[in-house]
């Protein structure tokens, strides 16, 4: 529960700000209504591979502030503790359709936002004095809720899908300090290399 | 022996039944037995929870029962702790009791077992265990998850300095699992093939997030944050203070922060034992407590500090009264501020009916405390500050504290004013030079400025009043602006009275008064010699009369551009050191020691001079070398001044280096710093400064060096001046021969003097035509050109031919061709010019020259020039054009250089008009006449067109051609 109230909810609270927000999303049923609060902007697609490419292009800065930021034995041994071995992270389908390519990226970058309001939570607790790296999370984490919602809009406004189910990553509240910074380490690698494959594939 | 054993066997029968009743006393379970025994685990304290509760208790029974309870670890039968817990348990009660492992409870299993004995002193004795429970196995390692390592315990805290166990867990049994903390690997000890245990001791604080402590296998890494905190240290200077008798302000030094990220920060509680009140203080360092209404005077107050791992606690008692800190006074004014005085007021805060403060006044100036009084105040008080300086800025400031009961200064508040001026308060220290300069006194005055103590303001200006003595009406008063510090005034042969004030914006200081005598004093007072040290200058000298004001001396430096300072002497001084930061080695330095009559007119007593310490010659003197014979030479160095030097000049060394091995006579040999070997002369007296090197050597080569020495050595011995010496007679041949070489240029001018005027008697110089005077005349004319002749305006001219066949032959030089060779039957002329094409007639000038051509001239023709001519006649139509004419003419002019003798073979130049007056009119061509206007020209050489041929000289040749060009006349 601590996750849904520090992570995941303020990220759906901003994303869906409407009644029910926060509970699972399943997806719309093709011919139900799909209505935006705002029209979508019509460069929408570039847009979302703009944003791609901007965190594709920080994800490896990001990550290695992180673990430098925990000290040792972390930066040194990055295959035992980093490796991207995240359980449940949502699959990608390179070769699928750009509707299906559209709801699988939209389900990472939920799974993702939670986990990382989930280490900046985090890390503000446990590494209070490196700046650089809270800085960091939350530029990613701001551009995580764009990308979100312009990838919301596109489903929308194209495929009429409002409603996408989505999963969120393991709760590390409680959790012991080492274990947290292990998760976390482990989700940014697997954010560095999920995030150069989205960026490839849009 | 029967009673005995009679005896014996009773004693046996009554022990055997004692037994048997014992043994069913036990077997029997106890009424008041532990039991619904439950063991827990809390993982973050490290600690084993036990409950259980005990029957048969009646309502409202309560016993004092003991319990023992046993730990095991890993097998029931290692026992590691035995523990009895007394309570009183009543009816129906959870009993509670926890055991802190200092093994992670995660590493192995646990077994406990629990029994009672009740201690009641209701319950009469004898009193027995009751039986154990059964083994309570405690097994953390089931809860665990899949991860194939894990290592304990998790985030715990610990003191620094304490010691800690961890261990790692292994879901395989592994033998290659290494564990480090902060890189430093760390060595255990095993407990089965899954687990191993490392025991830190006496950890130490690394960061406030904690330490890193981990285990890794080749595939897998697992680890703990263990967080190290700072002892909790009992408070310092624990104290507690009241501004108003309305709250207290308690502090205290908390000693270090225990305060570790992610785990909670120590906490400071504040307890009233008298009030039986408690606050949680917000802050680590101090914490406010209201004081009751109810007029509490005592207080015992105890402040705790408390984290998760300890607890300190330090307490004080005082009376409320007695701990008055007031709060620091506020309107603070000053007035009436004068020169010398001024009045400070201010306010203070009152402090409940202890109303009556002392306030400390303490007033600096330069920063120092110059003043401090204590008042008493009840609310409004001030304060008169006096006794103090013109024009100075002070601050003054002012605290109080509880006048009854003194604990604590309340902070300063202060306040910076400044003093008003006043008149100066002392007169200029006055100084003069007088120089006697065609009957009139040359007064240099000279003042200090006054120090800012005696000056009371600035000053603006400096009076300086002129008085004759010798005619008491005249005065004559001078207005210097500062910051000038002397004058100069020119005075007649009277004495003189002259006053000398300061003055600022608020009035005049005294008067410095000095007096020039008519009488210019002793002025044979001979100079003496002293030697400074690093002390100073000192001078002592002997009073000449006994009424004297004072001393003065004064002094310079050689420079004259350093002003004179002076230094005043009581009339009681004979001596003194003068001692000066502006004294530097090798400057000297002229000391003159006055006496001060009670006329106030000075008298020089003695004249010193000295260095504070003499250097070594920096420079030697320039050396000019006159006199040179051949065996001897002069030296003078006239220009050196022995008086600007670093040191006295003693004298002077003459070095030279000898050509022999023996040095001149008055010369003794030395060796010079560098090992060379040198004949040295030396000269005691500074002021000679000439000197005659003789006894040398004619034809030879000398070097010398002058240069000073002093008491602390001599002049650098720098380059040696080189002197050649002439042989003896050169002079002599000298005296010969520049008077016969006189003679001779003499006479060569009066020759060719002699030779120039012959030749204007026997042979003048033909004119220039070009500088002739006629050419001024024919200027009105209409011909533009100043020329002689124009071509284009004349007739062109021809060459006539004279072929004389008498055999003569003209060698060429350059056709190696003979003239024989050529056959010509009549007279040729060659045509220097295409007459066809003639066409405007010109003015031409033909100018006589007598002295060219005897013949021609007797002809009375102008144009006849003999000019060799090698070109055949086939060759003569090409002569037509200009250029192969200017061919020709040039090869023809070459070889006629060669000389072939006038006469065998000759060319006349004919031109137009001459042929009329030679009357050769056969060996004319047809060509039409020139004008009638067209003057007769002969020349005496052939002019070239200005081309590339090369033109000859006027004389080189006999033969001559005139060659005129259709252009620009040439020369």
């Amino acid at each position: 529960m601590k996750v849904l109230a520090a992570g995941v909810v303020p990220l759906l609270l901003v994303l869906h700000w409407k009644h029910g927000a926060g509970s699972p999303l399943p997806i719309t049923p093709v011919n139900a209504t799909c209505v935006t609060r705002h029209p979508c902007h019509s460069n929408l697609m570039n847009q979302i591979k703009n944003q791609l490419v901007q965190l594709n292009s920080s994800a490896n800065a990001l990550f290695i502030l992180y673990y430098t930021a925990q000290g040792e034995p972390f930066p040194n041994n990055l295959d035992k503790l980093c490796s991207p071995n995240v359980t449940d992270f949502p699959p990608f389908h390179a070769n699928g359709t750009e509707k299906a390519r559209l709801v699988e990226l939209y389900r990472i970058i939920a799974y993702l936002g939670a986990s990382l309001g989930n280490i900046t939570r985090d890390q503000k607790i446990l590494n209070p004095n490196a700046l650089s790296l809270h800085s960091k999370l939350n530029a990613t984490a701001d551009i995580m809720r764009g990308l979100l919602s312009n990838v919301l809009c596109r489903l929308c406004s194209k495929y009429h899908v409002g409603h996408v189910e989505v999963a969120y990553g393991p709760d590390t509240s409680g959790k012991d300090v080492f274990q947290k910074k292990k998760l976390g380490c482990q989700l940014l690698g697997k954010y560095k290399q999920v995030i150069a494959v989205l960026a490839q594939a849009f | 022996m029967a009673l005995f054993a009679v005896v014996q066997a009773a004693f046996l029968l009554t022990l055997l039944s004692f037994r048997t009743y014992q043994s069913e006393v036990l077997s029997e379970p106890l009424p008041w037995t532990p039991e619904s025994l439950e063991v827990s685990i809390n993982s973050a304290q490290q600690c084993l929870y036990l409950q259980w509760r005990v029957h048969n208790l009646t309502h409202h029974q309560e016993l004092k029962m003991v319990f023992q309870i046993e730990i095991s670890r890993i097998e029931t039968s290692n026992v590691i702790w035995v523990e009895n817990y007394s309570i009183p348990v009543t009816w129906n009660q959870v009993l509670h009791w926890s055991w802190e492992s200092k093994l992670p409870l995660e590493c192995v299993t646990h077994f406990v077992r629990i029994r009672s004995l009740v201690a009641d002193a209701s319950i009469p004795e004898p009193r027995f265990w009751s039986n154990w429970s059964s083994w309570e196995e405690v097994d953390a390692q089931k809860s665990l998850g899949q991860d194939p390592l894990f290592v304990f315990p998790k985030d715990k805290l610990v003191e620094e300095g304490s010691n800690v166990t961890i261990c790692y867990v292994s879901r395989s049994p592994e033998s290659n699992i290494s564990c480090a903390m902060e890189d430093v690997p760390i060595h255990g000890k095993r407990l089965s093939p899954n687990v191993s245990v490392f025991i830190l001791n006496d950890v130490r604080f690394i960061r406030e997030t904690g330490t890193n402590i981990y285990c890794l296998n080749p595939s897998n890494m697992s680890g703990i944050i263990l967080y190290v905190s700072k002892v909790l240290e009992e408070p310092k200077d624990f104290s507690c203070e009241t501004q108003d008798l309305k709250s207290l302000n308690c502090t205290w030094d908390p000693g270090h922060d225990t305060t570790l990220r992610h785990q909670s920060s120590q906490r400071y509680t504040l307890f009233e034992s008298f009030s039986g009140k408690t606050k949680l203080c917000e802050h680590k360092k101090w914490c406010h407590w209201q004081v009751a209404p109810d007029s509490q005077e005592t207080y015992n107050l105890t402040l705790t500090a408390e984290n998760q791992l300890r607890r300190r606690s330090v307490s004080i008692l005082f009376n409320l009264t007695h701990r008055v800190h007031p709060m620091k006074p506020f309107n603070v004014f000053l007035k009436s501020i004068s020169a010398t005085n001024a009045t400070m007021t201010w306010k203070v805060h009152p402090v409940g009916n202890y109303s009556t403060l002392l306030c400390q006044v303490a007033l600096h100036g330069e920063g120092k405390v110059i003043q401090q009084h204590n008042v008493s105040v009840k609310v409004k008080s001030q304060y008169f500050l006096s006794e103090l300086e013109p024009v100075t800025e002070y601050v003054t400031r002012v605290r109080c504290a509880a006048a009854n009961h003194f604990w604590k200064w309340s902070e300063w508040i202060g306040q910076t004013f400044t003093t008003l001026e006043a008149a100066p308060s002392e007169a200029p220290d006055v100084w003069r030079n007088v120089k006697s300069v065609l009957g009139s006194h040359i007064v240099t005055l000279f003042w200090r400025p006054l120090s800012k103590s005696h000056a009371h303001g600035k000053i603006l200006f400096y009076n300086v009043v002129i008085e004759n003595l010798d005619k008491p009406s005249s005065v004559k008063l001078l207005s210097i602006p500062a910051p000038a510090n002397g004058t100069e005034l020119t005075l007649d042969q009277c004495s003189y009275q002259i006053h000398v004030t300061a003055n600022n914006s608020v009035g005049t200081s005294p008067a410095s008064i000095i007096v020039i005598s008519r009488d210019p004093g002793n002025k044979n007072v001979e100079e003496g010699r002293i030697q400074g040290t690093e002390d100073g200058f000192s001078l002592s000298w002997k009073p000449q009369s006994g009424d004297v004001i004072g001393y003065v001396v004064d002094w310079y430096p050689q420079d004259p551009r350093c002003q004179l300072q002076w230094k005043n002497l009581d009339p009681n001084t004979t001596s003194t050191v003068i001692r000066s930061d502006a004294f530097r080695p090798g400057i000297r330095y002229n000391f003159r020691i006055y006496e001060i009559s009670t006329e106030r007119i000075a008298y020089l007593l003695e004249k010193k001079t000295g260095y504070a310490q003499e250097l070594a010659p920096s420079e030697n003197p320039q050396v000019a070398v006159s006199n040179l014979t051949s065996h001897s030479f002069s030296l003078s160095w006239k220009d050196y001044s022995t008086d600007s030097q670093s040191s006295f000049i003693q004298g002077y060394h003459v070095y030279l280096k000898p050509k022999e091995e023996q040095c001149h006579p008055g010369f003794e040999k030395v060796v010079l710093s560098d090992d060379s070997v040198c004949c040295q002369y030396k000269i005691d007296n500074p002021e000679q400064k000439t000197f005659v090197v003789e006894n040398l050597q004619p034809e030879s080569f000398y070097e010398f060096l002058v240069t000073p020495y002093t008491s602390v050595g001599e002049g650098p011995h720098d380059a040696f001046t080189k002197v050649t010496i002439p042989d003896e007679y050169s002079h002599v041949l000298i005296r010969i021969i520049l008077p016969m070489i006189f003679c001779l240029l003499l006479l060569m001018v009066l020759c060719y003097l002699t030779s120039q005027w012959m030749k204007e008697k026997c042979y003048p110089d033909i004119p220039d035509p070009y500088k002739s005077s006629v050419l001024s005349l024919i200027k009105y004319k209409e011909n533009h050109h100043p020329t002689i002749m124009n071509v284009n305006d004349c007739v062109p001219d021809a060459i006539e031919v004279v072929n004389k066949l008498e055999g003569s032959k003209i060698q060429f030089l350059g056709a190696r061709k003979s003239l024989t060779e050529m056959e010509f039957t009549k007279p040729a002329y060659l045509y220097l010019l295409p007459t066809e094409n003639y066409s405007g007639p010109g003015p031409c000038i033909c100018f006589e020259n007598f002295t060219y051509n005897q013949a021609a001239s007797d002809s009375g023709s102008c144009g006849h020039v003999p000019v060799l001519l090698k070109t055949p006649p086939s060759q003569l139509a090409l002569l037509t054009s200009p250029e192969n004419l200017l061919k020709t003419l040039e090869q023809n002019y070459v070889n006629s250089s060669g000389g072939s003798p006038a006469g065998e073979t000759s060319l006349n130049y004919v031109s137009q008009l001459a042929s009329h007056m030679s009357g050769d009119k056969d060996s004319l061509p047809t060509n039409p006449p020139g004008p009638a206007l067209c003057s007769e020209y002969r020349t005496q050489m052939a002019v070239s067109l200005g081309l590339a041929s090369p033109s000859p000289s006027e004389n080189s040749s006999l033969s001559s051609v005139t060659l005129l060009d259709q252009g620009e006349p040439r020369r």
